[in-house]
């Protein structure tokens, strides 16, 4: 590090410590409903970057980096090879409590925002990720990266993974309220979603803010999962009794005889 | 009703304006709560129709091209081979009915086949959930399929070829002697069917039960297909009751798969079942009615031809290199 820089670098600590930005975020929503029409939907993030009198301005100006996640879930990645004519799944790895949903909105792109090992630490950007995979020890293990690979993209493919730069926008001409619009598609699992804001300037954070939402099945479709779940029996009898009524029906109204 | 609809449908659509870009059609779009995704009611309803009209046409359950047909179609393999289990045994039971009430059903015969069809149906779902494990219930699916559909496709499509070739040269289709008995007539434990107007052993009887119960759980079909041939060719069931009584044994074999399913695996979608069933009971009428002013042997020339194209799909399937190589299950959490 060159002396100007640690000089600033002690700059920004000790503003820190005085005066430093502070965040609020607000969702357009903090529950989305799943029923029979949803086919995804939009939540918008608000946020203020509030200063006070102490808050030194800044020479470069502010990025900022929204994560939502999804709730975890434990997720075989296979692949599959050519076995004597046929195509067969053979290796496999299993990936650990990996986030069903990943969606990072930045207001530039990623390598503007901060150094790498900073953003590895928050794990913003899908090569930072921490993936911890069954029968291997340290997270990250380079022997599985293939299958890493394929399980982001495969994500990305299904809109479960998304990466866009340049999607926070300033509201107006202020340089302090901002906004950032993420779609949950339809097949977005439902749980809790943990959203994650991050404010850098210069490379280095300045402060961070988490956020909740819920993905829920309502009505209808919640009670046909549960019971599908909850009373597994019941509902199979439910399924089987519908589907004889169904074709006593059937057989009752177009009698021909 | 159809205000109703009409809401339902621009509703649907303004969430959808972010997806689609030039969407003019009125898609009524249906969330599958236990498939976790959305698909146009319409599409599924007519692939329920579509297949309910061949079933009806051709007399079989139509499971081996519905559950394929599904699965091409986005619909997970668990989810769908399941689900389809629920719409067979509505749509047997509708065409069951009116067998029954042409008594036109060997009943003794039938519950010895729905026993052993049970086992089979409860063998079918512990390999169906140990191979989802294992990541190989596709291949061994598609594997079943290819198998199947050849060998019962081809031996019928030789069958109705030659039948229909006596028939132009105006010879008379030779006819089943019934005093014809073959290495299976020997076998123990005798039964007697009075309807039937058999005295064979239990064994090839149960053995047929559970190897139709078996590949109906794992392979998402009724196995009517499979069951009446054998049953007139191996078993000799005058063709009178060998109808109404595999369909009775398929209900019950398919409602068995159905709550095994939904208990073990969890995958029984409903909302996807009414729609196929309510499709594919309507659709079955017409094709019954179709099917009535067509020669038999033309027929099965032409189910012949539907069963070895669904094979050949399989096939080729399996033997051309995939675009895409990876695959991702989930085993827990998430969109489960």
């Amino acid at each position: 590090m060159t002396r100007p820089a640690i000089f600033l670098a002690f700059l920004c600590l000790l503003t820190g410590r005085a005066g430093a930005e502070q965040l609020t975020i607000s969702l357009s929503t903090g529950q989305i409903m799943v029923d029979s029409t949803f086919t995804g939907d939009t939540v918008t993030l608000f946020g203020v970057i509030e200063r006070d009198a102490a808050t030194i301005s800044r020479a470069t100006g502010y990025q900022i980096v929204v994560v939502l996640r999804g709730p975890p879930e434990t997720v075989v990645a296979r692949r599959k090879d050519r076995i004597a004519l046929v195509w067969v799944n053979s290796a496999s790895e299993t990936i650990v409590e990996a986030p069903s949903f990943y969606a990072l909105n930045t207001s530039g792109e990623l390598s503007d925002v901060s150094t790498d090992p900073l953003l590895a630490r928050y794990q913003i950007g899908f090569d930072n990720i921490q993936f911890t995979y069954e029968n291997r020890a340290v997270a990250n293990d380079p022997a599985a990266a293939e299958f890493r690979r394929a399980f982001v993209r495969l994500k990305e493919k299904e809109g479960l993974y998304t990466e866009r730069p340049a999607s926070v926008s300033f509201i107006g001409a202020t340089d302090n309220v901002f906004q950032s619009a993420m779609w949950i598609p339809a097949n977005a699992p439902d749980g809790r979603y943990a959203v994650e804001v991050f404010l850098f300037s210069g490379n280095v954070l300045l402060a961070r803010e988490e956020g909740e939402l819920n993905i829920t099945k309502v009505g209808l479709e919640q009670v046909m999962y549960a019971a599908a779940n909850d009373h597994a029996l019941l509902y199979g009898l439910a399924c089987v009794g519908l589907a004889l009524l169904t074709g006593w029906l059937g057989g009752v109204i177009f009698r021909r005889d | 009703m159809r205000a109703a609809l009409y809401r339902s449908c621009v509703r649907a659509r303004r969430r959808a304006q972010q997806l689609t870009d030039s969407d003019w059609r009125c898609d009524v779009v249906i969330y599958l709560p236990i498939a976790e995704l959305s698909v146009n009611m319409f599409i599924i309803f007519g692939m329920g129709g579509a297949v309910g009209f061949l079933s009806g046409l051709f007399g079989v359950g139509g499971g081996f091209l519905l559950t394929p047909l599904l699965i091409f179609s986005g619909i997970p393999p668990v989810v769908s081979v399941a689900t389809v289990a629920t719409q067979i045994a509505a749509s047997s039971s509708s065409a069951a009915l009116s067998y029954w009430r042409r008594r036109m059903i060997d009943m003794k015969l039938a519950v010895v086949l729905m026993i052993a069809g049970a086992f089979g149906t409860l063998l079918g779902v512990v390999v169906f959930n140990a191979l989802r494990q294992l990541g190989q219930l596709d291949l061994i699916v598609s594997v079943s399929y290819v198998t199947f559909l050849g060998l019962i496709g081809g031996l019928m499509l030789s069958e109705s070829v030659r039948s229909i070739i006596n028939a132009r040269r105006g010879r008379p289709a030779p006819l089943r002697r019934p005093g014809q008995h073959s290495w299976i007539h020997g076998l123990p434990f005798k039964m007697r069917f009075k309807r039937s107007k058999l005295y064979v052993s239990a064994i090839p009887v149960v053995v047929l039960g559970i190897a139709i119960g078996f590949l109906g759980a794992l392979l998402g079909i009724g196995g009517g297909f499979i069951l009446v041939p054998a049953l007139i060719y191996l078993l000799r069931v005058p063709t009178n009751v060998v109808i109404g009584t595999s369909l009775i044994q398929i209900v019950a074999t398919m409602s068995v798969a159905t709550m095994l399913h939904a208990v073990s695996s969890r995958s029984v979608d409903i909302v996807l079942a009414v729609i196929l069933m309510v499709g594919g009971v309507i659709g079955a009428q017409f094709g019954a009615r179709v099917g009535q002013n067509i020669r038999g042997d033309h027929l099965r020339a032409l189910l012949a031809l539907l069963v070895l194209a669904v094979g050949a799909r399989f096939l080729v399937g399996l033997v051309t290199p995939p675009a895409e190589l990876y695959s991702l299950t989930v085993l827990t959490g998430g969109g489960l």
